[in-house]
C-alpha cells in the first residue's frame, strides 16, 4: 500500500476541517506534495520550516511502523550548557545552522554531525549584565548569508559557506534600553531582515528594526508603542514595554511580514497607562518595504497580566480561505482572516483562565476583565509565563490537528508601582508588583500537557498530561508522528491520529528548542536540540520544586533509522 | 539526589574561592566591579565585605523582603525564595551572608544566569536583601 495513502486515510475519517485539501491528498498524493506545507520537502529553510508556521515536515521515511528503530546517528555539543539549547535549527542541502549560548553559530554536516565552521562575535561586556544573557534561538539563511540576531543588539550577516563576518549592524543602545537584545532569529521578508528584541517587562519603548540584507542598511523602524496619547496618557509610552521578542514570518504571496507583540510594562501596574496600550499585545501585518502596519488585532487591550501575544502566526484554511490561528499567553486562540484580520472565531485553549468570563468570537471584546490593584491580592490563571511558553505548536495537514503543549499553573499578584531605586541595573524588570506567588490552579494541581486540537474550533481529539509542563517546541511529520520532549529530557515519538507513545529516548536534559526533520542523501533524519534553558524553568520551580534538581546541558541529538 | 549535592559542593567552594578575593569598599568599587567583574576580583585583596547594620534588624528585614518580592521574585527566586534553581532560601542554614552578597553584587552563570545587580543596588540595599534570605533560612 502507498505509504501515504496508509497514514492518511485515518486522519481522513476522523477530521472536520479541510475535507478538501485533504481529499486532494487521498486522491492524488503527488499533487498534495506541491502544496503548503509541502515545499522543500528535504530542508528545514526557515524558523518553523515554512511561512505557514506548520512545523510540519513532509518527510515519511520515519513513520509509525518504523519509529521504534530510530537510533542516535551523531550527537553535537557546544561546550557551553548555560540556558541549554533554545534555537531550532536551519537544514539545507545537508548542511545546518544552529547557535548556542553567547550568539556561537555553527555550521554542521548533517549527516554526520561533523562542524564545518564556527562563529562566535566579540560582544559588547554589558551582555555580561543584561538579564536574558544566554537567549539564541536561531538563525536564519538565505541569499547566501547566515542572519544573527546578538546579545547585544546587533545584527550580524556571515557568509554562508564560510562563517566569515560579511556585515554587522549595532541597531539597539543596550545602555539606554535595558540590555533590549535580539533572542530570536531576525527574518527575511525579500531583501528585508526585521526583527524586535526583548524587553516587553522592562522600561521601554519598544521597536521592530528592519536592514537591507545584503547591506546591513537600515531601512525602518516601527514603534511598537503608538504614539497616541489616548493609547498611551502622558509619558506612559516611554516605559510601556512592547517588544516583539520572537521571529515574525514573512508570506510572500500577500508580500506580508505577521509578527505579534509583547505585553505592556509595567506588567501588572497599569495605573498610569489607562489606554488600549496599543500595539502591545497585538498582532501586526506590516508593509516589509516600509514598516507600516496593514492591519493590526490586539488580543489584550490595557494588557495587566503580562499577557504578551507574541507566538506564531499559524495559517491554515476555513471554508476556502487563509485564516491565521494565533494563541497568545492569556489562554485563548484567536482565528482571523489572514487579508484584513477580521475575526472568525476565539476559543479558549487553557483550562483555567480567570481574568475574563470570556472573549466575544465576534468582536474580540474582552468580557468581565479583572485587574490587579495595589495592596489586594488577586489569584490571576494563566501565570505571567502564559498557558504556553514561547514554545511553538506544529500543525499537520494530514490529520487536520495543531499540536501544543499547554501549562495550567496561576499566579497571586499584588500590583504595586515600581521602585525606581530597582530600576537601576539594566537586568531591571518593570513588573509593577508587590508581590508574585505561583500557586496551583483552583482544585487541582498544576501541570503541562500536550494537546491536539481543531485550530479552527479548539475541539480537543487527544490530550496528555505531564507532571512537568514541557518547553520543547513540537514537530509533526507526514510520516503521521508528534515529536517532542519533556522538561526531564525524555524525548516522545507519538501518533499523530490517536496521542499513543510509539518511542521515546532519554537524553539527559530537558528541552527547550525546536525539534526539525530533514534528509541528507535518502535518509530522514529527527533532530533534537537538548539542555534545558531560559528562565522560565526557574521560575517554575514556584509551583514544581522538583526543577530544582534538574541538570542542565546543551547537547544537538541527531536520529535516523538503522 | 547525587547530582544535587555535587552542585552544591561545588557552589561552596566558588563562593570560598570568591569570598577569598573579595574587596568592597564603598560605591565607587562597587561599581568598577559591577562593570568588570573579572577584573575586580583579580585586583582584590583579601578584605570582605561588612554590613553597615545589623542583619537581624526587623526594619532592615522588612525592606529587604519589599524589595525581594518587587525585583527577585518575579520570573525568577519566587515568594520566599522558593522558585528558582538556586535551593530554596527558606529554611536554608549554609548560605554564609557574605558568599549571598557576593552573588547578588556579581551575579552568577553556570546552567544558568543571575545577573549582576552591584550597579543596580546600593551597597546598604544589597545588604537588605541579604538580611532577608538569612531571616528566610530561619523559617
Amino acid at each position: 500500500m502507498n505509504p501515504i495513502r496508509k497514514q492518511f486515510r485515518p486522519a481522513l475519517m476522523a477530521s472536520a476541517i479541510a475535507a478538501a485539501s485533504m481529499m486532494s491528498l487521498f486522491s492524488a498524493p503527488a499533487a498534495a506534495q506541491s502544496g503548503p506545507g509541502f515545499e522543500d520537502p528535504n530542508n528545514w529553510p526557515q524558523y518553523h520550516r515554512t511561512s505557514n508556521a506548520w512545523r510540519f515536515s513532509p518527510l515519511n521515511q520515519v513513520n509509525r511502523d518504523n519509529v521504534k528503530k530510530l537510533k542516535v546517528a551523531w550527537i553535537h555539543q557546544p561546550g557551553t550548557i548555560t540556558h541549554g539549547l533554545q534555537a531550532t535549527p536551519i537544514v539545507i542541502d545537508g548542511v545546518m545552522y544552529s547557535i548556542s549560548a553567547n550568539n556561537n553559530v555553527w555550521a554542521i554536516d548533517a549527516a554526520t554531525g561533523k562542524t564545518l565552521w564556527q562563529y562566535a562575535p566579540k560582544l559588547d561586556k554589558i551582555v555580561e549584565q543584561v538579564f536574558y544573557g544566554a537567549a539564541s534561538r536561531g538563525v536564519t539563511v538565505g541569499r547566501g548569508k547566515v542572519f544573527v540576531g546578538t546579545l547585544d543588539g546587533r545584527f550580524i550577516a556571515l557568509d554562508q559557506k564560510t562563517g566569515k563576518e560579511v556585515w554587522s549592524t549595532q541597531l539597539t543602545n543596550p545602555k539606554t534600553q535595558y540590555g533590549a537584545l535580539f533572542s530570536a532569529p531576525p527574518q527575511l521578508a525579500g531583501d528585508v531582515l526585521f526583527g524586535g528584541t526583548t524587553g516587553g517587562d522592562q522600561p521601554i519603548s519598544g521597536k521592530i528594526y528592519a536592514v537591507n540584507a545584503d547591506t546591513g542598511k537600515p531601512v525602518w523602524t516601527f514603534d511598537v508603542i503608538k504614539n497616541d496619547p489616548k493609547s498611551w496618557p502622558g509619558e506612559s509610552g516611554k516605559v510601556g514595554g512592547g517588544s516583539a521578542w520572537m521571529p515574525g514570518t514573512y508570506d510572500a504571496k500577500s508580500d506580508t511580514i505577521y509578527i505579534g507583540t509583547s505585553n505592556a510594562a509595567p506588567d501588572y501596574y497599569n495605573y498610569d497607562r489607562k489606554g488600549d496600550n496599543l500595539y502591545t499585545a497585538t498582532l501586526l501585518a506590516l508593509d516589509p518595504k516600509t514598516g507600516k502596519v496593514k492591519w493590526h488585532r490586539q488580543e489584550v487591550p490595557n494588557d495587566s497580566w503580562d499577557y504578551d501575544s507574541a507566538y506564531e502566526a499559524l495559517v491554515v484554511q476555513k471554508d476556502g480561505k487563509d485564516v491565521i490561528v494565533h494563541l497568545n499567553k492569556g489562554g485563548f486562540v484567536f482565528v482571523m482572516d489572514k487579508k484584513d484580520g477580521k475575526l472568525e472565531n476565539v476559543w479558549q485553549f487553557a483550562e483555567n483562565v480567570n481574568w475574563v468570563k470570556g472573549i466575544d468570537p465576534k468582536t474580540g471584546a474582552l468580557i468581565d476583565p479583572v485587574y490587579p490593584e495595589v495592596d489586594k491580592t488577586k489569584t490571576f490563571c494563566p501565570n505571567l509565563l502564559g498557558t504556553r511558553s514561547w514554545n511553538h505548536g506544529a500543525y499537520n495537514p494530514g490529520t487536520g490537528l495543531w499540536y501544543s503543549h499547554a501549562m495550567e499553573v496561576c499566579n497571586e499578584v499584588v500590583a504595586g508601582k515600581d521602585d525606581p531605586d530597582n530600576l537601576k541595573s539594566v537586568s531591571s524588570l518593570s513588573l509593577g508588583i508587590e508581590s508574585i506567588k505561583l500557586v496551583a490552579p483552583p482544585g487541582s494541581k498544576p501541570h503541562g500537557r500536550l494537546d491536539a486540537r481543531d485550530p479552527i474550533t479548539g475541539k480537543r481529539k487527544w490530550s496528555i498530561k505531564y507532571d512537568l509542563p514541557p518547553l520543547s517546541s513540537v514537530l509533526t511529520t507526514a510520516g503521521g508522528l508528534v515529536f517532542t520532549g519533556d522538561m526531564e529530557g525524555k524525548i516522545y515519538g507519538y501518533d499523530a491520529d490517536t496521542g499513543k507513545e510509539l518511542w521515546s529516548f532519554n537524553a539527559g536534559s530537558g528541552l527547550r528548542g525546536g525539534p526539525v526533520s530533514y534528509s541528507v542523501k535518502g535518509k530522514q533524519y529527527i533532530v533534537f536540540p537538548t539542555g534545558l534553558g531560559s528562565h522560565a524553568p526557574g521560575f517554575l520551580a514556584g509551583a514544581f520544586p522538583q526543577i530544582k534538581d534538574l541538570p542542565g546541558g546543551a547537547a544537538m541529538i541527531a536520529f535516523t533509522l538503522e | 539526589m547525587k547530582d544535587r549535592n555535587a552542585f552544591i559542593s561545588s557552589r561552596t567552594s566558588f563562593f570560598r574561592g570568591a569570598l577569598s578575593a573579595l574587596l568592597l569598599a564603598g560605591a565607587a568599587v562597587a561599581l568598577q566591579a559591577g562593570s568588570s567583574p573579572v577584573m575586580a576580583q583579580e585586583a582584590a585583596t583579601s578584605a570582605q565585605p561588612k554590613p553597615s547594620f545589623d542583619l537581624d534588624d526587623p526594619a532592615r528585614i522588612a525592606s529587604g523582603k519589599k524589595r525581594f518580592n518587587k525585583t527577585c521574585a518575579g520570573y525568577c527566586h519566587g515568594a520566599e525564595g522558593v522558585g528558582g534553581r538556586a535551593p530554596d532560601f527558606k529554611g536554608r542554614t549554609d548560605l554564609p551572608p557574605e558568599a549571598a552578597f557576593h552573588t547578588i553584587f556579581h551575579g552568577r552563570r553556570g546552567s544558568d544566569i543571575m545577573p549582576p545587580w552591584g550597579e543596580a543596588f546600593s551597597t546598604d540595599q544589597i545588604w537588605e536583601l541579604v538580611a532577608y534570605i538569612k531571616f528566610l533560612g530561619t523559617q
